[in-house]
């Protein structure tokens, strides 16, 4: 009993760290502040999967999206004069408006399906998290991990292409 | 309530909460930043679901949906640059065009 409130108490800490960082990127005004938002939304999930037992997603979230990402926003919102977007930071009201009910009920329903609905058996038991990992990805799932490769040079490709100046 | 229930929820509440973003903002590269807070909420469903089933194959795909998100974002970003560079700064209701 001990252990299982201790779970709900770390569970409610993360929780509403990461609901109120969700809610301030969604609604904060200056773009560098929805940034800083994202940034501890992005350290609220790092630490719920250290919580689940993903410690190498973890590790990989903080460097991929903490790092690079975050890091690539920046450094385009640097980029962009500030005078001339002051008149279009915020939020549309109206679809505000239509939009909320609308997700709130469906946020409802889906989470009356996950409270009714039942869990599929376990099928195993994770010893070592990073070994069983590295041992899944190199053997079944080795032709995926090799596209992936492909999709971020296709990426790298597009990117450059698309922000270069035309001649 | 089974505590893996609730994390599931809380997933679902953060993909919505990015939908809400892309949605109501205004700024395009917010609108990008809310459909990171949707890949996040994929990201935990799957790390969850993994939890319960004592499996790693969630994992590889979060892993495969973060490859995405950084595609996703190179190419995104580009083509706000040239969005911006071809029509000026503009809110994301005026640009009904994709030509000049």
């Amino acid at each position: 009993m001990g252990e299982d409130r201790v779970e709900w108490i770390i569970f409610v800490v993360l929780g509403t760290w990461l609901i109120l960082s969700a809610l301030g990127t969604v609604f904060v005004k200056s773009p560098i502040h929805v940034i800083l938002f994202f940034l501890s939304t992005l350290l609220a999930m790092a630490a719920i999967f250290l919580v689940l037992g993903a410690e190498l997603l973890a590790g990989i979230q903080l460097i991929i999206y903490a790092v690079a990402i975050v890091v690539f926003y920046v450094l385009v919102i640097t980029t962009i004069p500030w005078e001339k977007i002051k008149r279009f930071e915020g939020i549309y009201k109206s679809e505000l408006m239509v939009a909320s009910p609308i997700l709130f009920i469906l946020f409802l329903l889906m989470s009356y399906m996950v409270v009714k609905g039942e869990f599929a058996q376990p099928v195993g038991l994770v010893k070592d998290n990073v070994k069983d990992l590295g041992k899944e990805l190199f053997t079944s799932y080795l032709f995926p991990f090799e596209v992936a490769s492909v999709i971020l040079l296709v990426a790298m490709i597009g990117a450059i292409l698309l922000g270069r100046k035309e001649e | 309530m089974d505590i893996m229930k609730a994390y599931i929820i809380l997933s679902i509440a953060l993909f919505l909460i990015g939908f809400l973003g892309v949605i109501v903002r205004k700024n395009l590269i917010t609108i990008l930043v809310s459909t990171e807070l949707m890949l996040n909420g994929i990201n935990l469903a799957l790390v969850a679901a993994d939890k319960v089933l004592g499996r790693v194959d969630g994992q590889i795909f979060a892993f495969f949906v973060l490859t995405v998100a950084a595609a996703e974002v190179a190419v995104g970003l580009g083509l706000v640059i040239s969005i911006f560079r071809l029509k000026g700064y503009e809110a994301s209701h005026e640009i009904s065009q994709l030509r000049d």
